[in-house]
């Protein structure tokens, strides 16, 4: 579903020039659990930004169903970025002047979707939530929304950065198992330099430097 | 792609759920717009009705062109038979009269008006020119010092009835004996008059000067040319309403440069204002626009979204401050104005125009400030690096 060919990822900070990814090769099937488990620094956040089209490696490609991701051009990536992925980023970032439910909708906004999202808040454990707004939510619920809002639609693959950095080691279960459980047919890639955070994974492939070690 | 712009109930990425919800931003700079609209509307208004007002005030030497000969009184019938004979359009009517001077009151002082001195024969035909007829009390009386006086007048001045128009002891509104309010006339032209004997006994120079009234305003207009033309350059002074429009229009010409300057400054220092407000109210929203482009929004689709949001509060607020500008300058017309007759054109629409920089330049500012943001701006940082 998504191959990765020889990807490479150089950027320069303050003139020195930074390998985030090192020719790696990769590929993640259909209804997959992936796990990307490294060390801060060791390329695994921005690997999965390549594979999910966030950024555009220096070379190599990353194809999407055979297609490259890095020619289709920046509104093409969009659109397979909202209608066929899910995010879950390390910070649980939501619209502060939305409501948990609508917060859910931003990711597919439709009339069709409002059961959807509703049954997904339910199915997360925030049912007596959804009206509520960020600042009226603890951290977990809010990483919960933020779980309902990359499995609406049913995404073809759900793209999860940290999703448990800023959450205790309890909660961060919790997501993970919630994350895990609803995905349906749809793959997981996880980033995450916890290894527990990726019980249940198919495979899981560690990083340093760049490069994939194992 | 995905649209980020108006949307149904379903849509929270809908302008008006931000615009809604985030009115500690919004009502402020949409305050800020109505103010400004409000504010150069009703002074661009205020300032206009002082030439509205010579206009409203003189609409009187639309209906007639007069001819005062300077300083000898037999050039009159030898005027009036030039005007006579070789005038280019057919002549209603040709008057002599007399003229003495009274002072009406308007917003930025007193202006001198005339008090015309009609045979009694001219009076009906000169009161049916100014679509008018004496509605209360009479007319003067032959020699006596009697006036009738317009409805206007009668409230610019607050004579009525009895009421004295013209004192020996007023210097702008001189007569040697009191000249009463004997009438008071009807309609929208302002005018005033006395018997012709009273002034010609009683008012110096002792030269009787005429008016000459051609059938239609069209005519009328040529025969104020022609006039003007025929008798430049000799021993007379003609008065027609297309001068008194070029003096005006020319009085104010340096009036009108100032206040475009006092409007531009203004425009300039609120737009300056509102893009800084607007600035920062978007580096408030940096993390949501990181964030949805980071989930599939197109930055062409987040532009397009902001400025929805900028055009419904910018036209918004446009709209609104002319609605209490007009709202404020009716006021001002029913409580200040009418009472004193002042004109005061609250359906001016060059005024409210005045205002439309305003909306244009916040507009403006707003594009650039948004698309400077966007186009530096990587969701990447945002959401991985917690930029914000």
């Amino acid at each position: 579903m998504i191959s990765l060919d020889q990807i490479s990822l150089v950027y320069e900070d303050h003139g020195r020039e930074v390998h985030a990814c090192r020719e790696v090769s990769l590929e993640v099937k259909p209804g997959e659990f992936l796990g990307i488990l490294g060390p801060s620094g060791s390329g695994k956040s921005s690997l999965l930004y390549l594979m999910s089209g966030l950024k555009v490696p220096t070379s190599g490609s990353v194809r999407w169903r055979g297609d490259d991701l890095a020619g289709m051009g920046d509104e093409v990536r969009a659109e397979i970025r909202l209608k066929e992925f899910g995010f879950v980023f390390q910070y649980p970032y939501l619209i502060g002047y939305l409501t948990a439910l609508e917060n859910v909708l931003v990711a597919l906004p439709s009339e069709d979707r409002v059961a959807e999202a509703e049954r997904l808040l339910v199915s997360l454990g925030l049912a007596d939530h959804m009206r509520r707004y960020p600042h009226q939510l603890s951290g977990g619920q809010k990483q919960r929304v933020c779980v309902a809002r990359a499995l609406l639609g049913s995404p073809a693959a759900v793209f999860a950065d940290e999703p448990t950095a800023a959450l205790d080691h309890t909660s961060g279960r919790g997501v993970m198992g919630l994350l895990n459980e609803h995905r349906g047919a749809g793959a997981l890639v996880v980033v995450t330099h916890d290894p527990v955070m990726l019980e249940g994974a198919d495979r899981v492939i560690e990083m340093e430097d760049g490069a994939i070690v194992s | 792609m995905a649209d980020a712009g108006l949307g149904s109930r379903s849509n929270p990425l809908a302008a008006s759920v931000y615009l809604r919800r985030n009115l500690s931003k919004t009502a402020p700079l949409m305050g800020v717009i109505i103010l400004a609209v409000m504010l150069i509307a009703g002074i661009v208004s205020l300032i206009n009705s002082i030439p509205l007002s010579i206009k409203v005030i003189y609409a009187y030497s639309k209906q007639y062109v007069a001819v005062t000969p300077r300083g000898n009184p037999f050039l009159t019938p030898l005027f009036m038979k030039v005007v006579e004979d070789e005038s280019p359009v057919e002549l209603e009517r040709v008057m002599v009269i007399r003229g003495s001077g009274v002072e009406v009151k308007s917003i930025v002082g007193n202006w001198p008006f005339v008090v015309l001195g009609l045979e009694r024969s001219d009076m009906d035909y000169y009161l049916a020119r100014m679509s008018s007829e004496v509605v209360e009390g009479r007319l003067p009386e032959a020699g006596k010092p009697e006036a009738v006086i317009s409805e206007t007048m009668s409230r610019n001045l607050g004579l009525g009835i009895g009421g004295i128009l013209q004192k020996p002891d007023e210097a702008e509104s001189f007569s040697p004996m009191p000249v009463k309010v004997v009438g008071i006339a009807d309609g929208a032209n302002w005018f005033a008059f006395t018997s012709i004997e009273y002034q010609r006994e009683n008012h110096f120079p002792n030269i009787d000067a005429f008016m000459a009234f051609a059938k239609s305003p069209a005519d009328q207009l040529k025969l104020d040319n022609w006039t003007e033309e025929q008798l430049a350059g000799q021993n007379a002074q003609v008065f027609t309403y297309r001068q008194l429009e070029k003096q005006a229009d020319t009085m104010f010409t340096i009036l009108y440069q100032i206040l475009n300057v006092v409007i531009g400054t203004l425009v300039v220092v609120i737009t300056l204002m509102m893009g800084m407000l607007i600035n920062i109210f978007l580096s408030q929203r940096v993390q949501e626009f990181g964030l949805l482009q980071a989930l599939g929004y197109t930055k062409r689709g987040l532009l397009r979204r902001v400025l929805v949001e900028t055009t419904i509060f910018v036209v918004g607020g446009w709209f609104l401050g002319l609605a209490v500008a007009f709202g404020l300058l009716n006021l001002v017309k029913v409580v200040l104005m009418d009472p004193r007759a002042f004109a005061l054109d609250t359906t001016d629409w060059s005024a409210y125009s005045y205002s439309l920089p305003v909306p244009v330049a916040i507009f403006v500012v707003s594009l650039v400030t948004v698309w400077v943001k966007f186009k530096k701006f990587d969701p990447v940082g945002i959401v991985e690096r917690r930029l914000v």
